[in-house]
């Protein structure tokens, strides 16, 4: 017999520890697909999209945009991840 | 379409949280890479409604989250079939010292109603505040906090109660429980 309805043992608050445990175990399985970086998928979409069509066509050859970074730079770009660290 | 190469180099930044969340929503790599291309697709679209200077992720975050949710809506069966799915699609990582806890830990997660997932997600793993996470949910910072608080309860009750099938209750919470009481 199975049901979904949580049976709770005792009162339902967790205390301190638990808290940090589970938040702990969280943390580390959020952690491993961020260690696994920008897939080339999305890196190629941007480059697509950044160097498409419609502005090459209607600018001049002297827009400053059309100098666009390697592709390599943009993968430093990963290590400024997570700029807003830091909850309450 | 032309961005600016630091709106690109900050969208680039955000792509492997995103993921996360994304994973974390809903509970599949594939949906969920879909659902980071879709996200970003909307943003490039809508790039002028970005302000600089605020927050590039807490707004791509906030385009995912919505995304997932319309089409949350429309699939619902489907999403609820991800149980199976979600360990099986993290399991290619063998770096993971406890994998069988975290296996168990995703299973518990998935079956979390998504409104409590993704405000757990996003104040206890993305490093957002709860001010932030309340804004990304459109809703009252209040309201996070108690989604935030049912989470943990109700996952605390997954893993120790849900165990009828492939573990044993006791097991699972001892499991579960220690793996973090190191450092």
């Amino acid at each position: 017999m199975h049901t979904e309805a949580p049976v709770r043992k005792a009162g339902g608050r967790l205390s301190r520890e638990d808290q940090r445990r589970l938040g702990d175990i969280l943390q580390r399985a959020y952690d491993d697909v961020v260690r696994q970086g920008v897939p080339d998928r999305f890196k190629n979409l941007l480059n697509e999209l950044d160097d498409g069509p419609e502005g090459a066509s209607a600018r001049g050859p002297d827009d400053e945009r059309r100098h666009n970074p390697e592709p390599d730079r943009l993968v430093e770009a990963r290590g400024r991840d997570n700029p807003n660290k830091g909850s309450s | 379409m032309t961005m600016r190469p630091s709106v690109r180099d900050a969208m680039l930044a955000a792509v492997p949280s995103l993921r996360a969340f994304a994973i974390s929503l809903c509970g599949n790599v594939d949906r969920a890479d879909d659902l980071v291309q879709e996200t970003l697709l909307r943003a490039m679209a809508n790039i002028d409604s970005f302000q600089p200077g605020t927050n590039m992720s807490a707004w791509l975050f906030t385009i995912l989250r919505n995304l997932f949710r319309s089409e949350y809506r429309k699939r619902r069966r489907e999403v609820e079939d991800t149980d199976g799915s979600y360990a099986e699609s993290l399991k290619s990582h063998p770096e993971q010292h406890s994998r069988v806890e975290f296996e168990e830990f995703r299973v518990a997660l998935a079956k979390l109603p998504p409104d409590q997932r993704e405000a757990l997600i996003l104040v206890g793993a993305s490093g957002f505040s709860y001010e932030e996470a309340a804004a990304i949910c459109d809703c009252a910072v209040g309201t996070i906090k108690s989604r935030v608080n049912r989470a943990r309860t109700r996952l605390s009750d997954l893993l120790s109660i849900d165990g009828t099938d492939d573990f044993g209750p006791d097991h699972t919470t001892r499991a579960i429980l220690s793996a973090g009481g190191r450092s």
